[in-house]
């Protein structure tokens, strides 16, 4: 599998690290215990379009966001994760 | 009380071996220069104030950052891009130091002189010799010069850039590591380029 970094271009697998899902957003202070449980255990097992968060570590040290396809490994887009690591992204 | 010598010395002091290196009998395919007592300085951006940092880097360069993986050369230093909204200033002789840039630049500086070392690698092997090490197209078409790439060789981070070419016309690439890694890295390369014959030397010269 390659990843096309949004700063650097196409790269091999291995100069990237795995944060895991994109898609759980954290509770407002005061949320219940069911919703932080969720939001820090519950994760979707998706056959299928998934959204996660990839780290070019061996490269530019950027956080990326990519929608990947976990059935076919098809990446269907790929954006620098906001507010991690390019000024430009915005907070 | 014990008297310590604080002598700025290369990592690669024990490794590097200056004279030829893995096949004999044959003119050396791989040329491989270390570069030594650099200055350099990591400058970032800090967020939401990439413009800013770009105005005043023009302003004290002559020449716009590189704002994707390019190295650029002004009269005397190279800028070498490292990330988003981030770049390295390599120079030699103290004309580019914390001291001088930090009232010039508005980002967030670190001084990296010690903490990297940066080998040359060269010949008519070159190419052939680091497709064993980098997942980078190296290809002339693909990798120019002033091309330059935030990478990883044999596991390790590295920054990687394509200099002005010999004169003889040989591509000359560059390969910035960080100075535990260099020893390893250097051995590396040392077996990579083994069979084509390697010539090793190391300089004060930045090219």
């Amino acid at each position: 599998m390659r990843i096309a970094c949004s700063f650097c271009g196409e790269r091999e697998l291995g100069e990237f690290t795995y944060l895991g899902d994109a898609k759980p957003v954290r509770p407002e202070a005061g949320a219940s215990e069911d919703e932080v449980f969720d939001y820090v255990y519950l994760r979707d097992n998706v056959a299928g379009a998934t959204s996660e968060y990839w780290y070019h570590g061996g490269g530019c040290r950027a956080w990326l966001k990519v929608t990947r396809n976990t059935l076919t490994h098809e990446i269907s887009s790929i954006e620098p994760a906001a507010g991690a690591g390019a000024a430009k992204v915005g907070a | 009380m014990v008297e310590f010598s604080w002598v700025s010395r290369s990592p690669l002091e024990h490794a590097l071996v200056t004279g030829t290196d893995g096949a004999r009998g044959i003119e050396a395919g791989i040329s491989l220069t270390e570069i030594r007592n650099f200055d350099l300085i990591q400058v970032m951006a800090r967020r939401g104030q990439a413009a800013e940092l770009g105005q005043a880097a023009k302003a004290r360069f002559g020449v716009a950052v590189p704002d994707a993986p390019k190295a650029v050369r002004t009269s005397d230093a190279t800028l070498i891009w490292s990330g988003p909204d981030q770049f390295f200033v390599l120079s030699k002789g103290g004309k580019h130091t914390m001291q001088t840039l930090e009232p010039a630049l508005s980002g967030s500086l670190s001084d990296q002189s010690h903490a990297r070392v940066l080998v040359s690698i060269s010949g008519a092997k070159a190419r052939t010799m680091l497709a064993k090490l980098s997942s980078i197209d190296l290809h002339p078409d693909a990798f120019p010069v002033g091309a330059a790439a935030a990478t990883s060789m044999d596991h390790t981070s590295v920054t990687l850039w394509r200099g002005g070419d010999r004169t003889d016309g040989q591509a000359v690439f560059n390969v910035l590591m960080f100075a535990t890694f260099a020893e390893s890295l250097w051995h590396t390369m040392l077996d990579s380029g083994a069979e084509y014959g390697v010539d090793i030397n190391h300089t004060e010269r930045l090219a």
